[in-house]
């Protein structure tokens, strides 16, 4: 089976296991009496066809992806940054502090200061647990996992007391929004600034990736990083700037957010986006083009689950099954050890 | 004062239940993401049980039950199929707050909190003033704590059992040539560890607010996680890293109930956990000599 499994070849691997994951989720609503045809024509219309759908799934895959395309140069370069949310809030309030502290300026110089602000600042948050990694061994996954509550206890005191937006009365505290024209999207988050953004990073992701000493040492200290230090690269210096570039798009993720879709920041926004992120990254197999398409997959179907309470009284809570399903499974490497355990066991009790 | 004292004993019980589990996978050498997913259908059984039985000790049967299984789908994944545990541990997080809220509308047709007319012992009753008042609203399952850190580090530090565990989580190779099955020893240490969650699942929808409500652990399978590294991977370290958690949480609580006249915002306070827990990391990774001491850094089980 995982000589099958290999013959797949990666891209082939992942789209097995998602399919996967969709037919046991899709099992598990037709035991609950759910239509999965009903659904599936419901997703197909809240993701693609419906007026508006496909520029929500734009709207939630691009952070999705900016993010993702982040966690996939640190994995290549072989750290596990699962960092992600609290970096995405992190540069999502610096951008809103350069957004609502240079008031009158002309939007051509404070956007692509805010920009650069949020880069900053996540790959600043970023920076801490790298260093510790690269330099004194301290467990990365460890470290991020704890910097998303820092960031996310950041974010409750910037919407909560810092910029809290006094006329609020929702039960979500909110920042101020920034002003108008500084909008670089509607709450659709399509447009020509936010695509040519998204459009710019991949293409420099893409480029750095393949076509830089940096993308091809990063390969080699992510696959063998024994024989990388033999061969005289400098492991220290490839996995910083990996944690760095990792932060920084999650930062200038979270600078899109406000100046998009949202306009503002809400307390503990997208909670599940940095989770996702990795995923999306693992499905699309570290590859720009994957996690692309991997990225626009989530995405729609995050824009699937606020369209179809329209169709269907299916609880939204069934995506987060599909997508921990997919978690779960997408790094199963090994049917035959599965088929091994099962074969000693009977061949013992024989 | 008797409040925060009450308040800090409520909310560190099911943590330290939860990070007692993670003390034994952490062990066996697995990085367990999958507690919060635990945590989380053990609650749900706990009450589900009950409601389906009237009886609250068949609801605690259900949650272990229910978590046992999940326990054994998760090793099934990531030792004979060898996914990476980190992954398929938040997987399993996500499903357990997934699956409860999904079963929560089908079963019950309810959406949001399912309710429970009855909850865990209270072994103190009928003092309504003082300290014993304030702890009155305590459930059995925290004044169990202490016997359950007593027997989880006995389990670890005093038995053959234990010795055979951190030799599978340090070096499984060595395990295997001594005769011991690394595979098994993970199943087993993962099905006390799913016992544990599903305690501590119930302490927390049984133990004082008595109903299940959707994604009522908000990351605490987490923070057990959490607690677990910040007490060095042993039963004691995680109890007391468990109780600062919960006298963090507690102080959250308070500050809100009262008025705010901290003269640090409470998001601040709420940080001193984490960024202490990456220090305590940072530092036993230097004591280590440089090399971190934790499983494999990228979560993969191997045999040797």
């Amino acid at each position: 089976m995982s000589a099958r499994m290999a013959r797949l070849g990666p891209v082939g691997r992942s789209v097995a296991l998602v399919v996967a994951s969709i037919l046991l989720v899709s099992a598990v609503l037709t035991l609950s009496g759910f239509s999965v045809l009903t659904v599936a024509n419901g997703m197909w219309q809240g993701a693609v066809s419906a007026p508006g759908a496909w520029q929500m799934s734009f709207r939630w895959g691009a952070p999705l992806f900016l993010v993702a395309i982040g966690v996939a140069i640190a994995l290549r370069a072989g750290f596990f940054n699962i960092g992600g949310l609290g970096q995405f809030y992190v540069g999502a309030t610096a951008a809103l502090f350069v957004g609502l502290g240079l008031p009158g300026l002309p939007a051509i110089v404070v956007l692509p200061l805010a920009c650069l602000a949020a880069m900053a600042a996540g790959a600043l948050f970023a920076f801490i647990p790298g260093w510790l990694r690269v330099r004194y061994g301290t467990d990365e996954v460890i470290t991020t996992l704890m910097s998303n509550f820092i960031g996310t206890l950041w974010l409750q005191y910037v919407t909560a007391v810092l910029l809290k937006d006094p006329s609020g009365t929702g039960q979500q505290t909110a920042t101020r929004p920034v002003e108008e024209a500084y909008r670089i999207a509607n709450v659709q988050g399509v447009s020509p600034v936010t695509v040519g953004i998204l459009v710019a990073a991949a293409i420099l992701v893409w480029l750095l990736l393949e076509r830089t000493p940096f993308g091809i040492t990063s390969a080699i200290a992510g696959r063998n990083p024994v024989m990388a230090r033999w061969q005289g690269l400098r492991l220290e210096r490839v996995g910083l700037l990996a944690f760095l570039l990792s932060g920084a798009l999650a930062g200038l993720a979270g600078a899109i957010e406000v100046f998009g879709p949202q306009g503002r920041l809400v307390s503990g926004f997208s909670p599940q986006l940095g989770f996702t992120a990795v995923l999306v990254a693992i499905v699309g197999g570290l590859n720009v083009g994957g996690i692309v398409l991997a990225a626009a997959f989530f995405g729609g179907l995050q824009a699937a689950l606020l369209y179809l309470p329209i169709v269907t009284p299916l609880p939204p809570s069934a995506l987060d099954l599909l997508r921990g399903t997919i978690a779960l499974l997408i790094t199963v490497t090994s049917l035959s050890a599965l088929g091994r355990a099962l074969g000693r066991r009977r061949a013992r009790s024989d | 004062m008797e409040q925060l004292i009450a308040t800090t004993l409520r909310t560190s019980a099911p943590i330290a239940l939860v990070a007692l589990g993670g003390v034994i996978a952490w062990r066996a050498g697995i990085f367990h993401l999958g507690l919060e997913g635990l945590m989380v259908i053990g609650a749900f059984f706990a009450v589900a049980g009950t409601v389906a039985t009237g009886e609250v000790l068949i609801g605690l049967l259900a949650a272990i039950v229910a978590c046992l299984i999940a326990s054994a789908l998760f090793w099934v994944v990531i030792v004979p199929m060898r996914a990476n545990a980190i992954i398929a541990g938040l997987g399993l997080s996500i499903i357990g707050v997934g699956a409860t809220s999904y079963l929560l509308p089908v079963l019950y047709g309810k959406r949001g909190i399912l309710e429970v007319d009855q909850g865990l012992w209270r072994p103190i009753t009928g003092v309504q003033a003082g300290i014993a008042g304030a702890l009155s609203e305590l459930s059995v399952m925290v004044w169990l704590i202490p016997a359950f850190v007593l027997v989880v580090w006995v389990l670890v530090r005093r038995t053959s059992w234990g010795l055979r565990l951190a030799a599978v989580g340090e070096h499984p190779f060595a395990a295997r040539s001594a005769g011991v099955d690394p595979a098994r020893m993970r199943l087993v240490a993962l099905l006390a560890c799913g016992v544990l969650c599903a305690l501590g699942g119930a302490a927390l929808s049984l133990g004082s607010i008595v109903a299940f409500r959707e994604n009522m652990t908000e990351g605490r399978g987490y923070i057990a996680f959490t607690a677990v590294i910040f007490g060095g991977g042993g039963p004691i370290g995680a109890a007391v890293a468990s109780l600062f958690f919960g006298f963090a949480e507690a102080v959250g609580i308070q500050t809100q109930l009262v008025a705010r006249d901290l003269p640090v915002p409470s998001q601040f306070i709420l940080m001193l956990p984490y960024i202490l827990t990456i220090v305590a990391v940072f530092i036993s990774g230097l004591a280590a000599g440089g090399r971190s001491r934790l499983p494999g850094a990228f979560g993969e089980l191997r045999d040797g």
